[in-house]
């Protein structure tokens, strides 16, 4: 049953990561790291990433059709962000949990070695099963 | 059982003289208590903030029946958190990220207002047993950041403490789901405290939404004496007197006794 840190290792055997990290977006603390950060902070970077992630989970323009206040907030309306650089891929993946945190995973993939579609659906279902095993 | 030499002029100075001679033990302050194994923090825990029963069984996560059973079968050996997770009750991700957002909660208003020291229980351990320890460093670096982050939303520390009102008449359409439920619970009589453990959530992330409603003008501290906004909104103060907290605090005190 994989913990924050196997989650963790697992996305680094996905190709082209650089780093990931396990961040909650209204804190900003990285509550896990592994591999690089951009400009070799974490800490620096999870707090920023939050903040995409905390505008992209409040907006209600990037919300389904239903509109963000349909479901519980236990089930995130948004699921995913994707930045593309000139060289790299940021991804942040929501974790749904039944209690109340508000995380995600940060995923840092180099762009000629990673592959975007595929470590998206990878992504998804190691943020699955951190919580439900 | 008390050490003097654990014993700083603040709890983060404490802390770091502690972790500096990889101690195990428990430093209590005025707000709470941080418990430390080989100089990293291991758990703490405040009457400020949600336990993590709370956060688990108000949420649903878990069956109030399934965390007694924990407490029950492993609270004496100091493996609660263990059972929970070997019972199959729990994912290993989801009681760290579950017990990393009490931790860091509770730390924060330990840590917060310069918060003084009182004793250092060498060698005592909490019946959760460990999961995932955090370096003392950053558990004190992360509290500063956290206030920090407080004050550039809204620089008026008396949301955190006192009873909060409703500005009448103030238009709450369009909130985030969080910030809507959390502005629902605010009647007059309840502090952020109280909201956050009506709702099972960690008492920080409340006061963040708490401050954003009142940079927003939408709420604001109740005047001293004044009746609630929300009549029929019900019982005041309930999660002071609510029976399962209480049950779960006085079984930990039982426990911590042995």
């Amino acid at each position: 049953m994989p913990g924050i840190d196997e989650s963790l290792l697992e996305t680094m055997r996905l190709p082209g990561t650089r780093g990931a990290s396990v961040v909650d977006w209204i804190s900003g603390l990285a509550l896990g790291t592994v591999g690089e950060a951009p400009g070799g902070d974490m800490e620096a970077t999870a707090a920023e990433t939050a903040e995409l992630a905390r505008f992209a989970a409040e907006s209600s323009a990037l919300a389904p059709a239903g509109g963000a206040g349909t479901g519980t907030d236990k089930e995130q309306p948004v699921q995913d962000v994707i930045i593309t650089n000139t060289d790299s891929y940021h991804l942040l993946r929501f974790v749904s949990t039944d209690f109340d945190s508000t995380v995600f995973l940060h995923l840092w993939l180099d762009r000629d070695e990673g592959n975007l579609a595929l470590a998206r659906i990878r992504l998804a279902d190691i943020a699955d099963r951190l919580v439900l095993g | 059982m008390t050490t003097a030499p654990g014993i700083q002029d603040t709890t983060a100075a404490s802390l770091d003289a502690l972790a500096a001679d990889a101690a195990t033990g428990a430093l209590s302050s005025e707000r709470g208590i941080v418990y430390l194994s080989a100089g990293h923090v291991v758990h703490a825990e405040s009457a400020l903030t949600p336990d993590l029963g709370t956060l688990l069984t108000r949420s649903g996560a878990l069956a109030p029946d399934g965390w007694w059973e924990a407490v029950d079968h492993a609270g004496v050996q100091h493996r609660v958190a263990r059972r929970l997770v070997d019972s199959g009750r729990l994912s290993a991700g989801a009681l760290e990220l579950c017990h990393l957002g009490a931790l860091f909660d509770a730390a924060y208003f330990v840590l917060a207002h310069g918060g003084r020291p009182r004793r250092f229980r060498a060698g005592a351990a909490h019946w959760l047993g460990t999961v995932r320890p955090v370096p003392v460093a950053t558990v004190v670096r992360e509290s500063a950041r956290r206030r920090e982050l407080l004050h550039r939303i809204w620089p008026e520390p008396d949301i955190d403490t006192a009873p909060l009102a409703r500005v009448p008449d103030a238009g709450a359409t369009g909130l985030p789901v969080r910030r809507s439920r959390i502005l629902d619970q605010v009647d007059g009589v309840r502090t952020a405290t109280e909201i956050a453990a009506a709702l099972g959530c960690r008492t920080y992330h409340t006061l963040v939404e708490l401050r954003r409603l009142a940079a927003g003008g939408l709420v604001v501290p109740a005047a001293p004496g004044a009746p609630p906004a929300k009549a029929g909104s019900g019982r005041p103060a309930a999660a002071q007197v609510d029976p399962d907290t209480a049950l779960l605090r006085r079984l930990r005190d039982a426990l911590e006794a042995l």
